[in-house]
């Protein structure tokens, strides 16, 4: 795969890579999504915006320019702003991949950091050298108010100019808690909406504080994902209840709904409304007790998204989405192409087939239909 | 109409131009009634001293005409009010101060009038229309609407002479809250233009200076027939009347006392220490004496 470099949310030529339930796979353009749905689908998608959550500044005692990524929050509530899990990066921007970035001066609790207009002391060391979490002074208001003004978004080396707040807010984009944006939405404009509504499929949300997707340190991106604040309303909690009842598919929209919606099942009593945090991990053990199919970008083999996919398919079947991602010159990261992939109907691990052949079945008609374009 | 505070959840409330006139006195109403209400004007040192008098409002610095600030904006409203039900697109430009006619007006003071009265509104909609989204999908149950104010004028569907940059950009105003209406309503969210009527403001006493006030309706009064209609608006029970002449008293209309004669003829806007309005674009008084004639454009 190649990575996207321009940011446009929804190029005209993105495309989808569809993987059925047995696991066959289609290429379509991504305009199509409403298309692949069926009446009674429902589609969860996060509505968290993006905080500018780049924050350059400098290691008061020392001098030594730092920038900091706000990467983990306790909680979603609006008074809840001076404390975040923080990863440190030395002197240079983004123009320098990860990776590359140098270390930041050594860190200890009590150092104080000047960011713009905003001052943060390291409350603790989380992991050396990298990890800290930082605690702002000043009111709520004040501490917003600089973050919005000083912070940037998380930039990507890959991408050929710097990223505004516009660049990285998805069409939906509600209450700003997410570190990274929640990029899967970007695949959702409000004429999809309009559309989906047109064909009678559901629309619910949910707001997930997506961290960040990588660090460019090893050992850190071995912890990913954090552990992230949601919320579920109680119109979500209700359609998802409803369409399982009746037989009917729950897409995510991206990797953070799919936890946050698998977590929130797997409570005692099941799904249920409001805030909680996630802080399970999906991949092959998982067993999905919510979530039918996830529309997500293409993620590069070893990243904790592309895991993730290891809930929804057998090994192989993601060694062939990989081979074809790769052998059709699919676009990857933020600003890149999609998957939508349903999870295996065939039981494996020992868990119970799902319930949704009969749509699955409908699905592959539909995949059927365009076999002309599957690979050879 | 009174308003019990314990009797229903408080309100999430944006004001643009909020630290005076009818932007303030929107402010105040909501407050008062615990209603949570996030503000924003130009001026840091007003923004603070209002934020500072009413208690539980939220400050928030930024110049909607400026691109640059949109998303800053929309991001401490939605951090502050943690989402947000009703949007009052307030703040207002009168483009050319003294006003002028559209023969003598800077191109540049047209484009004023349109970043802050057209584009302004477009891109805090638009940066916003997620958190409304989310509103009104959480209260479809209890049949509430998420609700967009766009203040107008009578000066959008009359064409008083002088009011050129104004009356044209709030009638661009006017005709895009009904397509947002027609666009947005599936959705759970009604958008609304409102004249408010003549009202005692730096923004009319920008306009007329030598206006009577007693002739004025008081903003307090304007702001308290917007909250009563907005509350009918998000009950839905009322279609949304996006020619908005029903939003007050018909008396409004009647009162008007700007003669445009008399406008045009008034020297100039007075000293820019007359009117402290964050609506009112101070900055182009400074073009015009600033720039001179030939190469404004």
């Amino acid at each position: 795969m190649k990575a996207a470099r321009q940011p446009v949310q929804r190029p005209r030529d993105a495309r989808l890579l569809v993987v059925d339930g047995a696991g066959r796979i289609a290429h379509h353009p991504r305009s199509a999504l409403a298309d692949l749905l069926l009446a009674g689908d429902l589609v969860v998608a996060n509505d968290a915006a993006t905080l500018p959550a780049s924050l350059a500044g400098r290691h008061l005692a020392t001098g030594a320019p730092i920038e900091v990524r706000l990467a983990g929050r306790r909680s979603l509530a609006a008074d809840d702003v001076a404390s975040f899990l923080a990863v440190v990066f030395g002197a240079g921007d983004w123009r320098t991949r990860t990776e590359d970035r140098p270390l930041p001066t050594p860190l200890a609790p009590g150092d104080e950091l000047a960011l713009g207009p905003l001052v943060a002391t390291v409350v603790r060391v989380v992991a050396a050298p990298r990890l800290v979490e930082l605690r702002f002074t000043g009111v709520a208001d004040a501490i917003r108010a600089g973050i919005a003004r000083h912070g940037r978004p998380v930039q990507y080396a890959h991408v050929a100019a710097p990223l505004a707040l516009w660049d990285v807010w998805t069409p939906i984009a509600a209450r700003p808690v997410a570190f990274e944006s929640p990029s899967a939405g970007f695949v959702l404009d409000w004429s999809v909406l309009d559309r989906l509504a047109r064909r009678g499929v559901g629309f619910a949300t949910l707001t997930h504080a997506a961290g960040l997707s990588s660090t460019g340190d090893a050992a850190l991106d071995a912890r990913l994902p954090f552990d992230e604040p949601y919320h579920l309303p109680a119109a979500t909690v209700a359609a998802v209840r409803a369409a399982r009842e009746r037989g009917d598919r729950v897409v995510a929209i991206g990797t953070t709904v799919a936890r946050a919606l698998e977590h929130a099942g797997a409570q005692p009593g099941g799904i249920h409304a409001g805030h909680a945090i996630a802080t399970n991990r999906l991949g092959p053990s998982t067993r999905l007790g919510v979530v039918d199919a996830i529309v997500s970008g293409t993620h590069e083999p070893g990243s904790s998204h592309h895991e993730l996919l290891r809930a929804f398919v057998a090994e192989s079947t993601l060694d062939r989405i990989d081979a074809a991602l790769e052998s059709f010159d699919y676009r990857t990261h933020e600003f890149g192409d999609s998957v939508l992939i349903e999870r295996a109907v065939a039981p494996r691990c020992g868990y119970a087939a799902p319930r949704s052949n009969l749509k699955t079945a409908t699905l592959a008609n539909r995949l059927g239909r365009v076999r002309t374009t599957l690979p050879a | 109409m009174t308003h019990s505070p314990f009797s229903r959840a408080p309100l999430r409330v944006a004001v643009t131009g909020g630290t005076s006139g009818l932007g303030l006195a929107l402010v105040e109403a909501f407050a008062a009634r615990g209603d949570h209400v996030a503000f924003v004007a130009r001026d840091a040192g007003r923004v603070g001293r209002v934020a500072d008098a009413i208690a539980g409002s939220h400050g928030i610095v930024g110049d909607v005409a400026k691109k640059d600030d949109v998303y800053a904006v929309a991001l401490q409203i939605g951090g502050a009010l943690g989402g947000l039900d009703v949007l009052i697109h307030n703040a207002s430009s009168l483009g050319p101060v003294p006003l002028a006619l559209l023969a003598d007006t800077e191109c540049e003071d047209f484009q004023a009038a349109l970043a802050t009265n057209v584009l302004g509104p477009f891109r805090l909609t638009k940066a916003l229309l997620g958190l409304l989204a989310a509103s009104a999908r959480e209260s479809k149950a209890e049949g509430r609407r998420a609700l967009v104010v766009n203040v107008t004028s009578d000066a959008a569907v009359h064409p008083y002479a002088g009011w050129g940059a104004y009356g044209a950009s709030k009638a661009a105003l006017a005709h895009m809250s009904s397509i947002w209406h027609e666009e947005v309503a599936p959705h759970g969210i009604a958008v609304v233009a409102i004249d408010p009527g003549d009202m005692d403001t730096p923004l009319h006493a920008a306009a007329v200076p030598d206006a009577d006030p007693a002739t004025l309706k008081r903003p307090r009064d304007a702001a308290r027939e917007i909250v009563d209609r907005i509350d009918r608006e998000r009950a839905g029970g009322v279609r949304a009347q996006l020619d908005s002449r029903t939003a007050g008293p018909s008396a409004q209309l009647d009162s008007r006392t700007v003669g445009p004669t008399a406008q045009l003829d008034s020297p100039t806007a007075g000293p820019s220490a007359q009117f402290d309005s964050d609506a009112a674009r101070l900055p182009h008084l400074d073009l015009h004496t600033a720039v001179p004639a030939g190469s404004a454009e």
